[in-house]
């Protein structure tokens, strides 16, 4: 694909926010945007200074049906009995707040330490957002997290993993970094990041972790923290 | 720029959405349901149309909501650009002759609308509008058009009774000085 000149791609990034860019020439530049992040850049340079715009319109509310049916289709992907501990879906539908096997927290695992015959008192698997479990996070001792990488990502030479908790409010809360094969991670019962998390995110930030505490880059992987089976 | 309190529990919503927090991703949809429905429902003119765009958009933004963090503009503009490209996608699907109200072509903004509550896009909103009056009427009034109501450039040239050549002139003259005026006013950095 050939690049596009500085003033020809704002000229097209302009048109396609605008939206007079149509048909295949808006599906080839969309093309463009996914390749180059250049390009990418000077649209959403654009939707920042047209957008505000639309904030202009006067607000119309939508009928109750349409998050019915968006309620309906983000839990569409939540098969409850097969394939669980590998479908983001699964850990999805469950809710973060709900009730039941997914709001036993993180605290409560860590007083309890570790289930008879040294087994890990819970596993939390952490799946991509295409459902495959990339993470192993587990409670073996009564203050040691063990993280382990199933698949690593690649691409993340000159990056840091990061393992974030996420409380039942406010923004989540570091862990700290992840290394290559396995992590371990002392964290007291006690500690303030824990009480009151039930789920668990890794996300790629700059060498040497986030610079602003907060999640910066996508999150790699998440999932919610639940109890052992027993068989 | 400061970040208004607004936007920032707005993003710390979409990032919550993207670890799968269904609770942060109701809040979203609440806070922000209204303004998008209004903007798709110009656009596509059809309530049904746009109860169709909201419900797809915010199936899609749940599913990228991880995306976000990497986006760097505001959440309300992130996801006003995710609705608007999909009504644009479906106003392509379903609409073949232009069909405008005149008075909303000559009205660029509903002035009625409610005050928004964000400093920084009000900010914004002021320089674009600076820079809006600076270009020439039919300019103004072309990009007005197929910003808010998903006009293509033989619509427009319908609508406006212009040659299809002036109007795409029209757009891209404007577009042009638009770009140098938000530039020039710092609306955009590095524009």
């Amino acid at each position: 694909m050939r690049k596009l000149s500085r003033d020809l791609a704002h000229a097209l990034a302009a048109e396609y926010v605008v939206g007079t860019l149509r048909g295949r020439a808006r599906r080839r530049f969309e093309a463009f945007i996914a390749a180059d992040p250049a390009v990418e850049a000077i649209v959403r340079e654009w939707e920042r200074g047209l957008t505000p715009l639309a904030a202009r319109v006067k607000p119309v509310e939508p009928p109750a049906r349409v998050w019915k049916a968006i309620e309906s289709r983000i839990g569409a992907t939540a098969p409850a009995s097969r394939g669980a501990w590998t479908s983001l879906g699964f850990w999805r539908s469950f809710g973060l707040l709900a009730g039941g096997v997914a709001s036993v927290l993180l605290a409560a695992f860590l007083f309890i330490s570790s289930g008879p015959r040294g087994e890990p008192v819970f596993v939390a698997v952490l799946t991509a957002p295409d459902s495959s479990p990339r993470m192993v996070v587990s409670m073996h001792s009564p203050n040691l997290l063990r993280v382990r990488t199933i698949k690593p990502w690649k691409d993340t030479a000159d990056k840091s993993l990061e393992l974030w908790v996420l409380p039942k409010e406010g923004a989540p809360r570091s862990l700290g970094l992840l290394v290559s094969g396995d992590t371990m991670i002392r964290i007291e019962p006690t500690d303030p990041r824990v009480i009151g998390a039930n789920a668990l995110a890794v996300s790629l930030e700059p060498a040497g972790g986030s610079p602003t505490k907060q999640p910066t880059g996508p999150v790699l992987c998440s999932g919610v923290i639940a109890p052992v089976r027993k068989a | 720029m400061t970040t208004d309190a607004g936007q920032k529990r707005l993003a710390e919503l979409l990032g919550r959405a993207a670890i799968g927090d269904r609770k942060a991703f109701a809040e979203l949809y609440d806070a922000t349901r209204s303004q998008l429905f209004a903007v798709s429902l110009r656009i596509v003119r059809e309530r049904s149309l746009a109860e169709e765009v909201l419900q797809d958009s915010f199936v899609s933004i749940w599913n990228h909501a991880g995306d976000y963090a990497q986006a760097k503009s505001a959440p309300t503009t992130w996801m006003s650009a995710i609705v608007r490209n999909r009504s644009l996608d479906v106003v392509r699907r379903t609409r073949e002759t232009p069909d405008v109200d005149d008075a909303l072509a000559a009205n660029l903004v509903d002035e009625s609308a409610a005050p928004m509550r964000e400093a920084e896009e009000r900010a914004e909103a002021h320089s674009l509008h600076q820079c809006l009056e600076e270009l020439e009427a039919e300019q103004r009034q072309s990009i007005a058009l197929a910003f808010f109501h998903g006009l293509s450039h033989s619509e427009l040239a319908g609508h406006l009774r212009r040659p299809l050549g002036t109007v795409k002139t029209h757009i891209r003259r404007g577009l042009l000085k638009l770009r140098e005026c938000l530039g020039r006013t710092g609306a955009v950095e590095r524009f």
